[in-house]
């Protein structure tokens, strides 16, 4: 069990030490969110709930919003709107305002990497290789807090995931899952899923995740 | 409606039996609404309140939005039937006045500058109303604040207290605020002793207000260490369903 | 946040999931979610319920008031029902004046109740032309995740049903308990890709081309409907529905509510 906190709790007098997540006032490291402590490296609070914050290098799911040539704009679960410029598609495209929808259309889901963060908080964003969604699969949404245990620590959780659901499974920085797989699995990884995000405070999550997978299977072959 | 005098005090003792300063029972629910980025739900007495955050989310209308910082909105709402007469539905000027002072109560504490042109929305409706709803309001949005994730430096704590008999007590119940000789919320920020709120209505000597301060300031610690517990508990719980 | 994770938006998913004959939470198409029922939680009420529908929670109070009586109906009491869709219960609901959602659901919850003739508005009659009853039905939504019609109208039934006239209250002499004599209950029925449902999560009212509530009574009879949605129904299709939303609103008469 992680030690969980409150705003303006007092958790370390160490401030060289003090993360994310943390302020520092009188020589005291306290809690800026309501979450659990992780004084592993830095102390850090990690917050079990809140909304996505874009930082450089991130990828994340879209959902194109609204077509404004030149760009496309991008809701990428957070507080800002995200921008896709239409030389993502290559210079030798003929794109003008006319067939923009041709290309990406309201609606459509999209993969992207965060390219650049300004101080107004515009976003811009560029296209990963595979980046269209096209409808297959399924698309689930969790708090963007929850991802960093969805993967795991080195990819341990996501690895596990993937084994056992027989799935192709996606997890984006703003919290979109991407699932695909036969209708059976993915159900079970959405469920999966959604029990690691309910458990993401408690300690031994892998385990027992990998337990709950493995009576998961057995009930259904004796059945 | 101050009507004919009734005896407040009585041995010593307040008609619901309270000491003077005693806290009425507090009931506090985190996390009680689906839709809702953060709520909950905060009993106290016979107050009911409840509070949802949404948010941080994309300002409307545009020419709303601060450049730098978030914009807190707060709105504080009473049910129909949540007093003895209806209550017709919608804001009025006491509703407004509150929302202000609430919304003021709260903003100290929240990081405000790390979400530039978006709204932070705060959002409580009283369900059943006993004197004391703004604090019971206050109480409940805080925690609704901290439960959506948003970076907040302190929690905030709110009570009232009030003059009956000549006595300074702490928490006013309906009856003792309709007879009583005054009113004064307070909220507060439990670790720096930093007041947030401070109304007053009726009237006070300069001695009786800096008691009753106290007395507010004490009872704020309290309901601050029963928040603080409410929101541990959440994930104590749902960690031992295992 | 309250809720870890919100099961895909797009109303494809929840339209093809249907298309196999299944539904997100693994409900059949004619069972309703849980329901739960608390009642008089709100002692300034003088009769309330809280009705939750899966995740949904509406809270329905009523209040009774000595006022003037209408000038065409000078020896009736008068109905009056509210809805208030406040921001608190879902990211869509805006601050403002009541909107025309709000105003549909409370008229529609009213129209239930007028239309069964449930309370004898002429029983609440306290002075012919100067003093009558006002029975205020107020809904207040609290957190919205579809189908607030059937759980509000569900509330005001339950809600009524508990009423106590405050005659003592305002130094009157009286029958004290509000005379209830048919029991509304509403059923909402939604067509998605030609497949009926009951009880429609806020997922599946986005997917829902057409969508009918259904008012009816303890025997059987219809005392209100209302069709929304941006399609059109077909003759069969209606039929199909009104004996859906009949069906559904007995099995929920046996469960919730008394034989009158």
């Amino acid at each position: 069990m992680y030690k969980v906190v409150v705003p303006g709790d007092c958790i370390s007098t160490e401030v060289n030490r003090a993360g994310e997540g943390t302020y520092v006032e009188d020589g005291n490291v306290y809690a800026l969110k309501y979450g659990v402590v992780d004084d592993r490296g830095t102390i850090k609070v990690v917050a079990l709930s809140g909304k996505y914050m874009p930082v450089n290098g991130d990828v994340v799911v879209g959902k194109i919003a609204e077509i404004s040539f030149p760009y496309w704009i991008v809701d990428i679960a957070s507080p800002y709107e995200a921008r896709l410029h239409k030389s993502e598609f290559g210079r030798g495209e003929k794109i003008d305002f006319g067939n923009m929808c041709e290309y990406l259309d309201i609606d459509d889901l999209i993969v992207a990497k965060v390219m650049n963060v300004d101080v107004m908080m515009r976003i811009d964003l560029a296209l990963k290789n595979e980046f269209k969604m096209d409808g297959v699969g399924r698309l689930i949404e969790v708090s963007p807090t929850k991802v960093p245990r969805i993967i795991g620590r080195s990819g341990s959780m996501i690895r596990l995931l993937k084994d056992k659901c027989n799935c192709f499974i996606f997890v984006a920085k703003n919290g979109r899952i991407w699932i695909k797989g036969s209708s059976a699995d993915m159900d079970l990884a959405s469920q999966t899923v959604m029990k690691i995000a309910n458990e993401a405070h408690t300690s031994g999550l892998t385990d027992r995740i990998a337990l709950f997978l493995d009576s998961f299977k057995s009930e259904k072959g004796e059945g | 409606m101050k009507e004919e005098k009734i005896e407040l005090i009585k041995d010593g003792k307040r008609l619901s039996g309270r000491g003077f300063e005693e806290l009425r029972p507090i009931k506090i629910d985190v996390g009680v609404l689906k839709r809702a980025d953060g709520s909950c739900y905060f009993e106290l007495g016979n107050n009911k309140a409840l509070a949802a955050v949404y948010g941080p989310r994309e300002m409307h209308p545009r020419h709303f939005q601060n450049a730098k910082m978030a914009v807190v909105k707060y709105r504080y709402n009473m049910a129909p039937f949540s007093v003895d007469d209806r209550k017709r539905p919608g804001p009025d000027r006491r509703s407004q006045e509150i929302s202000m002072v609430s919304r003021k109560a709260l903003d100290p504490v929240i990081l405000r500058e790390l979400y530039p042109k978006t709204a932070i929305e705060v959002y409580v409706e009283v369900l059943q109303s006993d004197a004391g709803t703004r604090t019971a309001g206050i109480n409940a949005a805080s925690v609704a604040l901290a439960d959506a994730g948003i970076p907040m430096k302190d929690l905030v704590s709110s009570v009232a207290i009030g003059k009956i008999d000549g006595e300074v007590v702490l928490d006013l119940d309906a009856k003792e605020d309709n007879f009583g000789e005054a009113d004064m919320p307070v909220a507060m920020i439990a670790r720096t002793n930093t007041i947030t709120l401070l109304q007053m209505d009726g009237r006070l000597k300069k001695e009786e207000f800096e008691r009753g301060l106290k007395i507010a300031m004490t009872g704020c610690r309290k309901i601050y260490e029963l928040q603080r517990a409410a929101l541990v508990e959440k994930y104590s719980k749902s960690g031992n369903e295992e | 946040m309250g809720q870890e994770v919100i099961e895909d938006i797009r109303k494809d998913y929840v339209y093809d999931l249907i298309e196999q004959g299944k539904r997100a939470d693994g409900r059949g198409f004619l069972d309703f979610r849980d329901i739960t029922v608390e009642r008089d939680l709100i002692k300034k009420a003088d009769g309330s319920t809280r009705v939750q529908i899966g995740d949904t929670v509406v809270l329905v109070g009523v209040k009774v008031e000595p006022g003037a009586p209408f000038p065409d109906t000078p020896n009736k009491g008068v109905l009056m029902t509210n809805a208030e869709l406040v921001p608190l219960a879902s990211p869509e609901f805006e601050s403002g004046p009541p909107g025309e959602n709000s105003i549909e659901l409370a008229r529609v919850v009213d129209r239930g109740i007028r239309g069964s003739e449930t309370i004898d508005l002429e029983k609440l009659c306290i002075e012919e032309g100067e003093k009558v009853w006002m029975v205020f039905i107020d809904i207040h939504t609290l957190d919205n995740d579809g189908n607030l019609v059937d759980a509000a109208a569900l509330g005001a039934i339950m809600s009524l049903l508990n009423v106590t006239i405050p005659y003592e209250q305002y130094g009157l002499t009286g029958e004290d308990t509000l005379q209830i004599r048919d029991t509304p209950v509403a059923v909402t029925v939604v067509e998605i890709g030609g497949n009926l449902l009951v009880d429609p999560n806020v997922y599946e009212e986005s997917a829902a081309t057409s969508k009918l509530t259904v008012i009816s009574n303890a025997d059987g009879s219809i005392s209100g409907l209302q069709k929304s949605g941006s399609s059109g129904l077909t003759e069969e299709k209606i039929v199909k529905m009104i004996e859906i939303g009949i069906e559904k609103a007995r099995e929920i008469r046996e469960k919730y509510l008394p034989k009158i």
